[in-house]
This record gives C-alpha cells, structure tokens and sequence, in this order.
C-alpha cells in the first residue's frame, strides 16, 4: 500500500536548540499496526506534533497523505486532519458541550449528515467505546476512563484512516486498559486499510493492540 | 529623548496591530457568514444560536428596566422643561434625538458588554489554557470559523435587535409609566415622536447598532484568544476586553455621531 505519512530527513530542535531527533526517515502504510516505543520526553510528543501539523520540521519533509505539511494551506491540513483520528494521552474535550455532542461535533461540523443522524452516529460509538455514564452531562467531572472513552469516540466516529493514540495505558488500570485498547485494535481489524500508530514506554502498555511493526527511539535516533 | 521616542512609537505599533487583530476577526466573520455560510453549518449554528440566546434574549430583562427607567425620566424631563421655554412641540424630537440616536444604542452596547462581553473573553480565555483550541484544530476545526464567527455575529445580532427592543420601551413605556396621558392623549405623543423620526435617526442607530456588536465580539474575542498560559491572565484578559470594549463603543459613537451631523 503507498504510504499514508511519510518523514524525509526529518529534524526537530527543541528550545534550547538541542537536537530531539536527527535525519530521520520514515513511512508508514495503510494497514499497519505501528508501535513507537520509547521512554518519556524521548521525542514522541514531538514526533505526534508532526504527524498533526501543529508543528513543522526544522529540517527535512513531512508528507501526510502524499502532501507536504510545509506547503498545506489552513483548509489543507483541516482536511488533512479530519481523516485522522486522535487519542490523546490526556484526552481534552470541549468543557461547553455535553458529552453526546462532544462525540457529535466532529459529524456535525465535517459530514453531511442530519443532525439526528450524527447524533445516532455518536451514540452508536459512545455505546461501542463502553461508555455508560449520562450522555447530557459536561465532561468536566468525568473520570479518566470515562473521559477517554470519549476521546476515543470522538476520535473513531469520523472512520478515519489513520488512528493516532498516545500512551493508552495512561491514567488506566488493567481492566480499562484493555478495553479501550480493545476498541481501537478492533477498530483496526474492522477497517484493515486503516493506519494504527500507538505510541507507549514499552509493548506491555498497549493492551490487546497487536503491533505488526516496532519502532524504538533512543537518544535521538528511530531503529526498527 | 530617544527612549520616550521608543516608547510613543512602541505604544503606537502595538495600538496599530490590536487594530488590525480587530479588523481582521470582523473581516473574517463577516466572510464567514457571506462566503462560508455551508461550511461547518450544523455545528457553527448551535454556537451562534447560544450566543444570541445569552447576549440577546437573556438580556431583556435587564433591558427592560434600564430602558423602562431611563424613558421615565426622560420622558418626564421633557414634559416638565420644554413648556416652560415653549418647546412643547419639540417633544418627539427629543425623544428621538435622545433616545434613538444615542441612548438605545450605547446602552444596549454597555450591557452586551456587561454580561456578555465578559463572558466571551474568559470563557474563550479558560479554554485556550485547556487547550480546548487544540482539540479543535485536531478533528480538523478552524477555531476561527467554530468559536469566533458565531460569536462576533452574535453578538453583532444581539445588540442590533436589543437596541431597537431598548428604544421602543423606552419611548413607549416611559410615557406610559410617566402617566403623562392626561397632558398629551397617547396617539398625539405617538405622531409627534413618528414625525421626527426620520432616514438618519434610524440610519444612526442602525449603523452603530451594528457596528458596537461587531466591535464588542471582536474585542473580546481577541482578548480571550490571547490568553497564553496561566489562569491569573484570565481576569486580566476579561478587564481588558470591558475597557477595550468600552473605549471603541464611546469612540465610534463620536465618529457616527459627528458622520450624521456633516453631511
């Protein structure tokens, strides 16, 4: 399959100007399971910053779906994002909207559904992500579990090709993490054309996501 | 010399980019809703529905008061000043120069800010600390055309009808409340205060109307997005975003005032 995001000579530095990672090459298909594994402050969240075009190489290329992040207008990277999907470490969700229309929002904004329809959508994710509190509650009070439930809805309610999560494991206990990283990997295996990118300290933080494909960060450098 | 010179010519550019800012989140609302009208719809509805649902219709009570207490004194003023000088016929002109040029929209406006100004700037601060922003642009939403848009034109809508809401109550209650029937039958005051509302009176309050809404959405927008990374720049921010408001509302009043008096 032709890769989906692709990194060129890629060079990021941080603020003190020193090197986070150097000349990195790396692709990535539809239908890969992904793990990037790597202790924490190694570079993942900066790593995860190129991927969703809130940031920009210092040096070398990014492409997401075959165009460069340099060269994507506004408009293009929206587009660009709205066929990804985000499951953040610390899942954040909009404190104004209820829990259902959190999950909704991103139908109601990008689709052309009804809104009832996008609404059923929602429900029928927050249903399959094991969400069981009220749908019509802020998210401000909600437990971590419930939250990324939620995020997790948010993310995959949209079908999207590429599934980004980071550090499932946490906040989680054993019994949760298994169940969201259940969702995703099922996700995964339902839409075998999708790309599932895990980012984690080691493979025992994934749950029942099965990686076909590791990638360890060390001192700066990816080896396979 | 050269350090106050640095410091006027500072103090001016920053004053030239805030204005900018301004401009551009009024520009960028107005062509969201002319030219971006279908882009996001279902989703920029809701948020423009709230706004206009708490800096519009949340606000008539308060209004109605203000409005109420305001045509009452004027009201009486003028039934009590302008016999004396001879002025009865003067009475609707009064009304309308005072109250629909000038008092119904910067009222409405000073309220909006009030309630709602406020509001804007610190929730909008709150979920920039949140990183709410980020969500957003994430799942591919430009918090511009999501969060900002439906908010300046909101805003914009709420003080337009408001104003009118403030004038009609003022003019009619005031005279009810007033109980100066005995003195001048209802339908003559009506006629009279008809009679003096002319193009420019209605032009004047609808165009600053329009114009204090999408300066106070604007400038609390802005403020609220400038919130950086500690809650503490919230009130900051939210003050700011009031004398901000304020400050251009009296400012293009002066202008709009001055417009309509030349020509």
């Amino acid at each position: 399959m032709p890769a989906i995001i692709e990194l060129e000579e890629v060079t990021v530095y941080n603020e003190d100007g020193r090197a986070v990672f150097e000349d990195v090459n790396l692709n990535f298909s539809g239908g890969q399971c992904v793990l990037i594994a790597a202790p924490p402050a190694s570079g993942k969240g900066a790593l995860l910053k190129l991927l969703s075009g809130h940031a920009l190489p210092d040096k070398g290329v990014v492409h997401l779906f075959g165009k460069d992040t340099r060269r994507l207008t506004k408009t293009g990277l929206n587009d660009a994002r709205k066929r990804m999907g985000f499951i953040l470490q610390d899942p954040i969700l909009i404190s104004n909207l209820k829990v259902i229309e959190n999950v909704a929002l991103p139908l109601l904004y990008h689709s052309e559904l009804t809104a009832d329809e996008c609404y059923n959508e929602a429900l029928k994710m927050l249903d399959l992500a094991g969400f069981a509190g009220d749908l019509w509650v802020l998210p401000g009070l909600l437990p971590v579990y419930a939250r990324k439930s939620v995020a997790a809805a948010k993310a995959l309610v949209m079908g999207p090709e590429v599934i980004v999560c980071e550090n499932p494991a946490h906040g989680l206990n054993e019994d949760e993490l298994a169940h969201l990283s259940g969702i995703i990997a099922g996700y995964h295996l339902s839409h075998p054309a999708s790309l599932l990118i895990v980012t984690a300290r080691d493979e025992t933080e994934i749950g029942a996501i099965k990686p076909g494909r590791t990638i360890h960060i060390q001192d700066g450098r990816f080896r396979e | 010399m050269i350090k106050i010179l640095r410091y006027l010519g500072s103090a001016v550019l920053s004053r030239i980019s805030a204005l900018s800012d301004i401009w551009e989140i009024i520009a960028f609302s107005l062509y969201s809703l002319v030219f971006r009208f279908k882009k996001g719809r279902k989703a920029t509805k809701s948020v423009l529905l709230k706004q206009i649902y708490f800096a519009g219709f949340e606000a008539v009570p308060i209004v109605s008061w203000i409005a109420l207490a305001l045509g009452i004194i004027i009201v009486t003023q003028s039934f009590s000043i302008l016999p004396k000088v001879g002025g009865e016929g003067l009475i609707g002109d009064i009304l309308v120069w005072v109250v629909i040029r000038e008092i119904g929209p910067i009222f409405s406006a000073i309220i909006v800010v009030a309630r709602s100004g406020t509001a804007i700037a610190s929730e909008l601060g709150s979920m920039k600390i949140s990183k709410e922003l980020t969500a957003l642009e994430i799942i591919g939403i430009d918090p511009m055309h999501y969060l900002i848009a439906p908010r300046v034109i909101g805003t914009c809508i709420s003080v337009f009808v408001l104003t009118f809401y403030f004038e009609i109550i003022a003019v009619l209650g005031g005279y009810l409340l007033a109980g100066f029937g005995k003195r001048m039958t209802f339908s003559v005051y009506i006629a009279d205060v008809l009679a003096s509302l002319g193009f420019a009176e209605i032009g004047s309050s609808v165009l600053k109307s329009v114009l204090f809404g999408l300066i106070i959405g604007a400038v609390c927008c802005l403020n609220g997005m400038k919130v950086q990374r500690s809650i503490t720049e919230i009130p900051q921010r939210t003050t700011k975003a009031v004398i901000g408001s304020f400050k251009a509302v009296f400012l293009i009043d002066a202008v709009v005032t001055l417009i309509f008096f030349m020509f």
